[in-house]
């Protein structure tokens, strides 16, 4: 177990490693010159010079990316070109919502992934319609989802609002809205939070919660006639324990490592669904850095939506390893 | 507990599985070399030129001369959405036959040779992978510049390594087969081994991957569009022509509407094509 965990972890870092040389790669390729966005477009050609070798743009390459990964280490992504802040400040800034919106659309995902299985494989008599849409809606472009639910829920019913996160002053510590004011007990604005969460997330909870539920559905239906099923239902046990007991708890294990893998995609998937409904996260953050090729927004970004899903997967992992020994033999 | 019994263990798939089914997959093949037809033909097909305004702004769907309506500044949203299939649906096949090509390429050699070379194209692989495709895709689009072109490039740098894993892992189970073996001793060279004897094999394979891959192409590339990352206006596209109308969804929906239910015609359309893909051809599930 222990040597699993270490390769595992040594094997992330090296991801990661790969990752921000990637990016480092490809802020040398980008157009703009970082040094002339340092000293402004009025600069002489002298002062651009001179903040070129400040910044150390005349250094051999690779020892830019020590640099540059030293800066990683230390939490410096350079200055974004359109808000003129810090780009570990903005993001800062702007993370908080993307994990409160992630994390909310995944555990709606988790849900609606046990009921797609489980009325699949069970076969509820009438399920299938449910089903049904469900696949329907997660082939669809999520913008379109958003754009769906932003007509009926919002245009139609007017029962959920189309943007943001609230209309309250957040009052900290976390910068998730809807925990900060369940903190500070503020019960009609943690109502207003929650609000305002229901639409994105299950937008954004949709396509996941089918990958889930067809892998879990596969796997239940693989579980549900092996022969230790059978002898648990013939010495008598009532179905409820049967299935949470013998059959959920063997089909579990490639519905957690898909579901790992869903929660890294809907980091990357986030990106749009915060566009549409000026979500202030990381992702409208990204939307709003690409029109303007702001790239050092873009690589920092990158960089730390990225670092989540390589993390992610290797927490997922080591979960499965905890649960289940025999992943660490492969 | 009656309703948990079975009536056999392994229902069959529904397309393909029975008598009837067969005619419906072919229906559907059929509708994916429609959908590639009308994408070819497309500028022919478009009765109004899609970048000049040929009517009343904002007209619905089904007025007089527009099937579609009319976006906000008059132009044919038929026009426009046909040509936007055009550029989704070829990107798409072009960034599935480019990762099939340069994946089928890395795994039959994986495969085949074996040994070191197999570990370190795997390992490259498996590094590729393991990263964000969607996010590395907007990163090296963002830095090249958007354009079609670059999309094509930035998604195709991230798609390969899928096919790569899975015809290596296909051709590796073809090798230890006899016809194989029998084949390396009657003395064949590596070259006639790999495509004669180990290539066949793996067609099957290939395709259904491609085809069932299709769908997730057209969902890539118009997200990245609607982020900007595609062509730039007035061009057409699906995926940047909602982003571009938003505001407008809830006094005229068709505007921003129709180029994103062409989005979801296409990503159905490419799935359910897939799917009866898969049926058609003998391949382990």
């Amino acid at each position: 177990m222990l040597r699993f965990l270490i390769r595992r972890l040594a094997g992330a870092v090296v991801i990661l490693l790969i990752l921000s040389f990637l990016v480092f790669v490809l802020e040398h390729i980008a157009p703009g010159d970082p040094a002339r966005a340092y000293v402004g477009a009025n600069a002489s050609n002298a002062t651009v010079a001179a903040q070129r070798q400040l910044l150390g743009l005349n250094d051999p390459f690779l020892a830019q990316f020590w640099r540059f990964l030293l800066g990683l280490v230390t939490g410096d992504l350079g200055r974004s070109l359109r808000t003129r802040q810090a780009v570990t400040a903005d993001i800062a800034t702007y993370l908080p919502a993307t994990v409160q919106l992630v994390v909310a659309a995944f555990l709606i995902a988790v849900v609606l992934a046990a009921l797609f299985a489980v009325s699949g494989a069970l076969r509820w008599p009438g399920a299938f319609i449910g089903r049904g849409v469900l696949l329907l809606l997660a082939t669809a472009p999520p913008f379109l989802l958003a754009l769906l639910g932003l007509i009926v829920f919002f245009g139609r019913l007017g029962w959920l609002p189309a943007r943001g996160t609230g209309d309250f002053e957040d009052p900290g510590p976390t910068g998730m809205q809807v925990v900060d004011t369940l903190l500070h007990g503020q019960g009609d604005a943690f109502l207003d939070a929650l609000h305002h969460l229901v639409l994105p997330a299950l937008v954004l909870s949709i396509a996941p919660a089918v990958a889930i539920g067809r892998v879990f559905r596969s796997s239940l239906q693989g579980v549900l006639h092996v022969d230790y099923v059978r002898t648990a239902r013939s010495k008598g046990l009532t179905e409820g324990r049967v299935l949470a007991r013998h059959v959920v708890r063997n089909a579990l294990g490639p519905a957690l490592s898909m579901a790992g893998l869903q929660l890294g995609f809907m980091f990357a998937g986030v990106v749009v669904v915060e566009q549409v409904f000026s979500w202030p996260g990381i992702g409208n953050y990204l939307a709003a850095s690409i029109p303007v090729d702001d790239f050092p927004a873009i690589a920092g970004v990158t960089l730390v939506l990225g670092a989540i899903y390589v993390v992610s997967n290797a927490v997922v992992d080591l979960l499965q390893a905890a649960a289940d020994p025999r992943v660490t033999v492969q | 507990m009656t309703t948990l019994l079975p009536k056999s263990r392994i229902r069959p798939i529904a397309v393909g599985g029975s008598k009837l089914a067969r005619p419906v997959a072919w229906g559907l093949i059929g509708l994916l070399i429609l959908v590639t037809l009308v994408a070819v033909f497309a500028k022919v097909l478009a009765p109004d030129n899609p970048i000049q305004p040929v009517g009343e702004p904002n007209l619905p769907p089904l007025a007089a001369g527009h099937l579609l309506g009319t976006d906000q500044i008059g132009r044919d949203l038929l026009s426009r959405t046909l040509i936007g299939v055009q550029a989704s649906w070829l990107s798409a096949l072009a960034v599935v036959a480019g990762g099939l090509l340069v994946g089928g390429i890395v795994g039959l050699i994986a495969g085949a040779t074996g040994g070191w070379v197999d570990t370190v194209l795997m390992r490259v692989t498996d590094l590729f992978l393991a990263l964000p495709g969607a996010l590395v895709a907007i990163a090296i689009v963002a830095a090249l510049g958007s354009g079609l072109t670059n999309t094509l490039i930035g998604v195709s740098i991230v798609w390969w390594p899928y096919y790569a894993r899975i015809l290596r892992g296909e051709v590796k189970a073809l090798a230890a087969r006899p016809h194989v073996e029998a084949a390396r001793l009657s003395g064949v060279s590596r070259t006639r081994l790999l495509t004669r004897h180990l290539l066949p094999g793996v067609v099957p394979t290939a395709i259904v991957t491609a085809s069932l891959d299709i769908g997730n192409v057209v969902l890539l590339l118009a997200a990245l569009s609607f982020l900007g990352l595609g062509q730039q206006a007035p061009a057409p596209e699906l995926g940047a022509d909602t982003a571009r109308t938003l505001s407008q969804l809830l006094s005229q929906w068709w505007v921003p509407g129709v180029p994103g239910l062409a989005v979801l015609v296409l990503s159905l359309i490419a799935n359910l094509g897939g799917d009866a893909v898969r049926n058609l051809l003998p391949v382990r599930r």
